[in-house]
């Protein structure tokens, strides 16, 4: 199974250095890259397919909300998480709305964090299986109706 | 015969010898008369002359008694005018008595109005006090408001290192529990959220410091230090809404004698005004400027945003007077900063062309030269 890899963005410096580290530390085996800007993740995303993007809500310029539509647009399947202040509960609402799979409240609590951003991925991962199984069942479906027409006809 | 003419003879010998006696006696009495009468005459002589001389002198006399009696009708009127006089003296003294009790009766009077004044003076310096410190209430009441709407801006401004701390310390927590030997890793964590904690300390602080209620003391400082730490307080909130700031302050280091706290109050407010002038703008941007002229220096501060109405500018600056929705602005955040810039001995105006955004120009006196800065 290839590692996964989880994009955070966020305008602060040290927040970039410090989530990093303790997903590395909690997740083993997982490649985290960043972005100080909603456009510089823009460029990522357009890069590289992630297992979930981590994004704060208030940056200046484009903002975390912006960016989770921008992001469900371009990449509609990538679970978004969206960091908010504490008690900002109408913009975590707002972001639910938008499509955000979860919010994390700051100060971030790294078990709930690495709680929900797992939660998040295996979602993800599970959403992908569930397609593929659809794929698959489609497929087989296809050819059984092919087997079907070609019995009816050497049966008729 | 012979007898009688003896006799005879005798006798005229008789008879003429005592005619001779008889005629010396004459002749002696005559003599005496005569020397009496020489002497008579000398007398009457003498007499004469004394008369003369009695004359004379009774003439004197009557000289010397018209001179008397001209004298004594002078020494009369002279007396007549002295009483007179006298008598005008006891007029004058009567009045200067009078006077006296009016003037004494003006001077009590006047202690009593002295008393009064005096009275009034204390009370005026009660009022004055009571003014300074209504004032100086104001000031603070105008700062906590200020601060009120630093508060949502700090808050976010505080959780940020804070998360922080809480992230490197976990991390810390965690590579000591996941027994990882390298120290370097750990203490890096820490020394990260030691710098965080650093930054929130500073941020506390400076929020403690505007919010005091300090003595308004004087003392030269530096406005390039005033405008930087109103800029530190208002960084977050303006870099999130994408206003650019752009501070020109020239090559001088301009020092005015006033209260830090206070002007920098006035950067704040200028500033909080200017940061919700342009929320709508499609170019949001403040500049700051400064220059220093002959004793006195100018700072403007400019925003791109709509504008003040025509008609308002000068209702601006009235306390209470807001154009913010309810709830959004005290209306006093102007009308302090005209006060405090007023108490500097400055002047504070604003320019808005139409279409063109609001330019507020201070000025400000500059320090004495040769002032030494206060220590910060």
């Amino acid at each position: 199974m290839t590692p996964l890899s989880v994009l955070i963005v966020d305008d602060d410096p040290a927040l970039l250095q410090a989530l990093p580290q303790a997903l590395r530390l909690r997740m083993g085996g997982v490649t985290v890259e960043t972005a100080d800007s909603a456009t510089a993740a823009l460029e990522r995303i357009a890069a590289q397919d992630y297992d979930a993007i981590v994004t704060d809500i208030k940056m200046p310029g484009m903002d975390g909300l912006a960016l989770l539509a921008e992001i469900r647009t371009r990449r509609p399947e990538t679970p978004t998480l969206i960091i908010t202040g504490h008690g900002e509960n109408e913009l975590a609402v707002h972001a639910l709305r938008g499509g955000a799979c979860d919010f994390i409240q700051k100060p971030i609590d790294r078990d709930y964090f690495v709680a929900a951003l797992y939660r998040a991925i295996r979602a993800h991962v599970l959403n992908r299986r569930v397609k593929d199984r659809q794929q698959a069942l489609a497929c087989c479906a296809e050819e059984l109706e092919r087997v079907v027409q070609k019995l009816e006809r050497e049966n008729s | 015969m012979a007898m009688l003419g003896t006799m005879i003879a005798d006798a005229s010998a008789g008879a003429e010898s005592r005619l001779r006696a008889q005629i010396a006696t004459l002749e002696r009495r005559l003599r005496k008369r005569d020397e009496q009468r020489r002497a008579m005459l000398h007398i009457m002589g003498d007499l004469n002359e004394s008369n003369k001389r009695l004359a004379n002198q009774r003439k004197a006399m009557l000289h010397i008694l018209a001179d008397y009696e001209q004298d004594r009708r002078r020494l009369a009127r002279q007396t007549e005018r002295l009483d007179n006089s006298r008598r005008a003296v006891l007029h004058i003294l009567q009045d200067s008595h009078k006077d006296k009790s009016r003037l004494e009766a003006s001077r009590k009077a006047m202690i009593h109005i002295m008393g009064d004044l005096r009275e009034t003076t204390g009370e005026m310096q009660r009022r004055e006090q009571e003014l300074r410190d209504k004032q100086e209430q104001l000031v603070q009441a105008g700062k906590l408001a200020t601060l009120g709407e630093l508060t949502t801006g700090v808050a976010h401004e505080l959780n940020n290192p804070l998360n922080n701390i809480g992230l490197f310390v976990g991390n810390a927590v965690d590579l000591i529990e996941l027994a990882v030997t390298e120290k370097g890793q750990i203490v890096g964590e820490l020394r990260h959220a030691m710098q965080q904690v650093s930054k929130a300390t500073e941020i506390i602080s400076h929020l403690r410091t505007f919010g005091r209620a300090a003595p308004v003391n004087r003392e030269a400082i530096s406005l390039r230090e005033v405008i930087a730490r109103a800029l530190s307080l208002m960084r977050e909130q303006l870099r999130l809404r994408e206003i650019e700031v752009t501070v020109d302050l020239g090559p001088e280091e301009p020092l005015v004698v006033g209260n830090e706290i206070q002007l920098e109050q006035v950067f704040i407010n200028l500033l909080t005004n200017a940061r919700d002038a342009v929320a709508e703008s499609p170019r949001k941007q403040i500049r700051i400027a400064a220059a220093a002229g002959s004793g006195v220096v100018e700072v403007t501060v400019a925003d791109s945003g709509h504008g003040i109405p025509p008609g308002l500018e000068r209702r601006i600056f009235d306390p209470f007077f807001t154009t913010k929705q309810v709830g959004k602005g005290t209306g006093l955040g102007l009308s302090i900063t005209y006060g405090i810039i007023n108490e500097h001995g400055g002047t504070i105006s604003v320019v808005s062309p139409p279409g063109d955004g609001a330019t507020f120009l201070i000025h400000l006196p500059l320090a004495p030269a040769g002032t030494k800065r206060a220590s910060p």
